[in-house]
């Protein structure tokens, strides 16, 4: 039994978890949901004892079975949590790249868990404890494994090991921060399904913390909703999906795309569209095609440019062809490493190590990024940064040459557009949240009135709340601008929300392309149901 | 619309970077007012006052030939920051433009250019500023560029690895998509982005550039007599090490205080970007 007593932690004097109330029974899994910032890994690492030294806990108590782990006003016992960590409490990080050491075989490394708590073992024992607490985390090859670097492995058979490196000791609590979170999906239910079971046959206590609703859902008994730093609402997983009583967690649970909540969006957008397309540019130009792709061959060079390594070329996408019309967005799913943003990178003539055609009917197509804070040049303001574009395309084309005023004007324009106030433009993009920098990179890729833009995962780093605030600006400045999106995504929810048509892609080549109502109620490949089971 | 100049955010000072910046303060102070004034003339000879220790009149007392060291302390350090601080223009700005050209576009003449920077990292550097300087002559004209030639190597690495790492970033891959020339993606969109690294190994780079101009100097193969240099007013004052040690303390301890002055000044830069 854990008990989390009114913990307040502070940290140089701003309280970044106030006041929260948190019990796990034995075997029971917990969900803490919140967005980025509400303080929901502060509270696990300050259960865990890993918190950072600056941390201070200004109010409360953790028990762990009666015990006082750690209480306000006395300094961190580290030999008390000597002997709890790793033995009877463990934690699953969401990086599994980074939390195995890369130098070092992972068998060796999970076993080191049974060296440090257990001194009756022979080594044969150790390693064949090893082996087989692999194959109960579903490591088939369990002898490979033992004997792979970190980077021999998959990411998800990273996470197992990781998860294998949690349960070998049979811990009362298991501490989960966002462990699917770097995973594809298709890997992220065999994660759940994983912990699920694990859950069931040691009977541990779990801490799953997510800000995936429908993760939290799907695995956990209890869920409690966190927002800058409190505990807003928490109750069974049918008290908070069915009958949520904060209008927080209302919110919450209304952001999370789906497939029930677009029905009546879905009929009104193709009306508003239809109309706007009839409008300006008559019945016939509604047909005509702003990109078409045929039969491209895209390829990736292995080994880099240095003179002395030999050069490899490896085909990432094959025999693609499709074309878009204006004004309409398509679709793009698949997993990761399916050839999603190779196929991207050259239509847009980034890669140019293609074969087949590439027709674009228009100018300066653009692209919007996934990581919001490496898409924007960190040494520039706001302003300059939304002005950039225009100076180039005046470079380009003599004949768009603007006053320096006539630029500020349309950049200050291009802010409001995007739903940010005059005071961003001097500021620089560090100043940003995640969600403006989103907003700046769609003003940048916009400014210039491309007909067609690339958008590469454009929601995928960023909250929920968020992600749906820019799925709508996305939307509403389409329909201004009468723009064609090439909308990437993982999440297959997501580009149902946006999509008019869907393409599916899978191991570099296209296997699926229809409407989206077509894919979604009928799919034809066993892959697309696949996908559509998992999401 | 109000544009507001930013000032350097004083409490984010930490006590290296105060530290260095006023030992850097003085001494930038003391050489230049060694251009215009110094207590007293630093080639008037006086036999009268050899080897003075130091007092009110002489804080650092007086040499050889009776003039006043504080005096030829100042001169010396002016002529020692001025000779490191166009060594570190010229091979820095050197390194910026080899080094982005080399990291941005890769290929052949990277890898040639590198190449070519291995050898002369092969060489001690000392050692092949020596060779330069046979090949063209001493003097303080020489001296700066075979300084420089010698720093270069380690200015374009930096930069170049810099260049690397940036050339793919989402951000600059957006530029390109927008049509922004090269020259403007190299120099405009990139290179600001490099300057808090830059500043750093610009700050290492002209302490070990004061090192390299003293050791040359007082090799006898930097400045020529009767400018002052404080690796010269050094090797001057081996002589007489016995008989007035405060002789060789002054330019030493010169050369200490510089040198610490800028190492504090680059170690508070790095701990605080």
């Amino acid at each position: 039994m854990i008990k989390i007593e009114n913990l307040s932690v502070a940290f140089d004097g701003t309280e970044v978890v106030k006041n929260v109330n948190l019990e796990i029974a034995d075997g029971e899994i917990l969900g803490v949901v919140g967005e980025s910032g509400s303080g929901k890994s502060v509270t696990a690492l300050t259960l865990m004892g890993l918190v950072s030294q600056e941390a201070v806990l200004t109010s409360g108590r953790v028990l762990y079975d009666d015990v006082v782990l750690a209480q306000a006003g006395i300094p961190r016992d580290k030999a008390l949590y000597r002997t709890y960590q790793g033995s009877r409490m463990s934690m699953v990080f969401q990086e599994p790249m980074t939390s195995l050491n890369p130098t070092g075989r992972v068998g060796r490394q999970v076993e080191e868990m049974l060296r440090l708590h257990t001194t009756a073992l022979t080594p044969e024992q150790r390693k064949a404890r090893v082996l087989e607490t692999f194959l109960s985390v579903g490591l088939k090859d369990a002898e490979r494994v033992y004997d792979s670097y970190p980077h021999q492995l998959s990411g998800g058979m990273r996470q197992r090991v990781m998860i294998a490196m949690a349960i070998i000791l049979h811990p009362g609590l298991v501490v989960a921060d966002e462990p699917t979170t770097a995973l594809d999906v298709s890997v992220q239910n065999q994660i759940i399904e994983l912990l699920r079971q694990i859950n069931k046959e040691q009977r541990n206590a779990m801490l799953f913390i997510t800000h995936d609703l429908n993760l939290a859902r799907r695995l956990c008994h209890r869920v409690a909703v966190m927002k800058d730093g409190r505990v807003v609402e928490s109750g069974t997983v049918e008290e908070i999906f069915e009958s949520p009583k904060e209008a927080y967690t209302k919110r919450l649970i209304e952001a999370v795309p789906s497939r029930a909540g677009k029905a009546t969006k879905v009929r009104q957008e193709n009306i508003s569209i239809q109309g706007g397309k009839a409008q300006a540019l008559g019945e016939q130009a509604v047909s005509e095609n702003i990109l078409e792709v045929k039969d491209l061959n895209v390829f990736y060079r292995e080994g880099g440019n240095s003179l002395f390594s030999g050069k490899k070329k490896k085909l990432v996408v094959s025999e693609a062809s499709f074309t878009m019309k204006r004004g309409e967005t398509l679709g793009l799913v698949g997993e990761s490493g399916c050839g999603k943003t190779s196929l991207s990178k050259a239509i847009l003539g980034i890669n140019r190590d293609i074969e087949g055609s590439v027709t674009h009917y228009s100018s300066y197509p653009q692209m919007i990024f996934q990581d919001p804070y490496s898409s924007l040049n960190p040494s520039k303001t706001i302003g300059w940064l939304l002005q950039e574009p225009l100076r180039a395309l005046e470079h380009l084309d003599k004949s768009r040459k603007m006053t320096d005023k006539d630029r500020e004007a349309a950049a200050f324009d291009m802010l409001h557009r995007v739903g940010l106030e005059d005071k961003y433009f001097d500021r620089r993009p560090s100043q940003l949240s995640g969600g403006q920098r989103q907003r700046i990179s769609i003003g940048q890729a916009l400014i210039t009135r491309p007909g067609f833009v690339i958008a590469d995962e454009p929601v995928s780093a960023l909250d929920v709340t968020i992600q749906a605030q820019i799925m709508e600006l996305m939307r509403s400045l389409q329909e201004e601008m009468k723009l064609s999106f090439l909308f990437i995504s993982h999440d297959i929810n997501v580009v149902y929300q946006m999509s008019d048509r869907i393409m599916v892609m899978r191991e570099g080549r296209i296997v699926e392309l229809g409407d989206t109502e077509e894919i979604f109620t009928n799919p034809k490949e066993a892959y697309t149901r696949q996908l559509l089971q998992e999401s | 619309m109000m544009r507001k100049v930013k000032l350097p955010n004083i409490q984010k000072w930490n006590k290296y970077f105060t530290a260095g910046l006023i030992m850097t303060s003085v001494a930038l102070f003391l050489a230049i007012l060694g251009l215009f004034w110094t207590p007293y003339s630093t080639t008037a000879m006086s036999a009268a006052e050899r080897f003075q220790a130091p007092s009110l009149m002489h804080p650092f007392g007086t040499d050889n030939f009776g003039r006043d060291i504080f005096s030829r302390v100042m001169k010396g350090m002016g002529t020692t920051i001025f000779i490191s601080t166009l060594v570190v223009v010229c091979s820095g700005g050197a390194g910026i433009l080899i080094g982005a050209l080399t990291g941005y576009f890769g290929g052949i003449i990277d890898e040639v250019v590198m190449r070519i920077t291995d050898a002369v990292n092969g060489f001690p550097s000392i050692l092949l500023a020596l060779v330069v300087i046979s090949l063209m002559g001493s003097g303080r004209q020489n001296l700066i560029i075979s300084l420089a030639i010698v720093f270069t190597p380690s200015f374009v690495r930096i930069v170049r690895s810099e260049f690397i790492r940036l050339r793919d970033a989402d951000y600059i891959m957006r530029a390109r998509l927008m049509g922004v020339g090269r020259v403007r993606i190299l120099f405009v969109h990139i290179l600001p982005n490099i300057f808090s690294t830059f500043w750093v190994s610009v700050m290492i780079g002209f302490n070990n550039a004061i090192l390299a101009e003293s050791g040359m100097s007082y090799l006898g193969i930097g400045v020529l007599p009767p400018d002052a240099s404080l690796g010269k007013m050094l090797s001057d004052a081996q002589g007489y090490l016995m008989t007035a040690p405060w002789y060789a303390l002054a330019p030493g301890l010169a050369i200490v205080w510089l040198v610490l002055g800028f190492s504090l000044l680059s170690e508070g830069m790095r701990r605080n970007p």
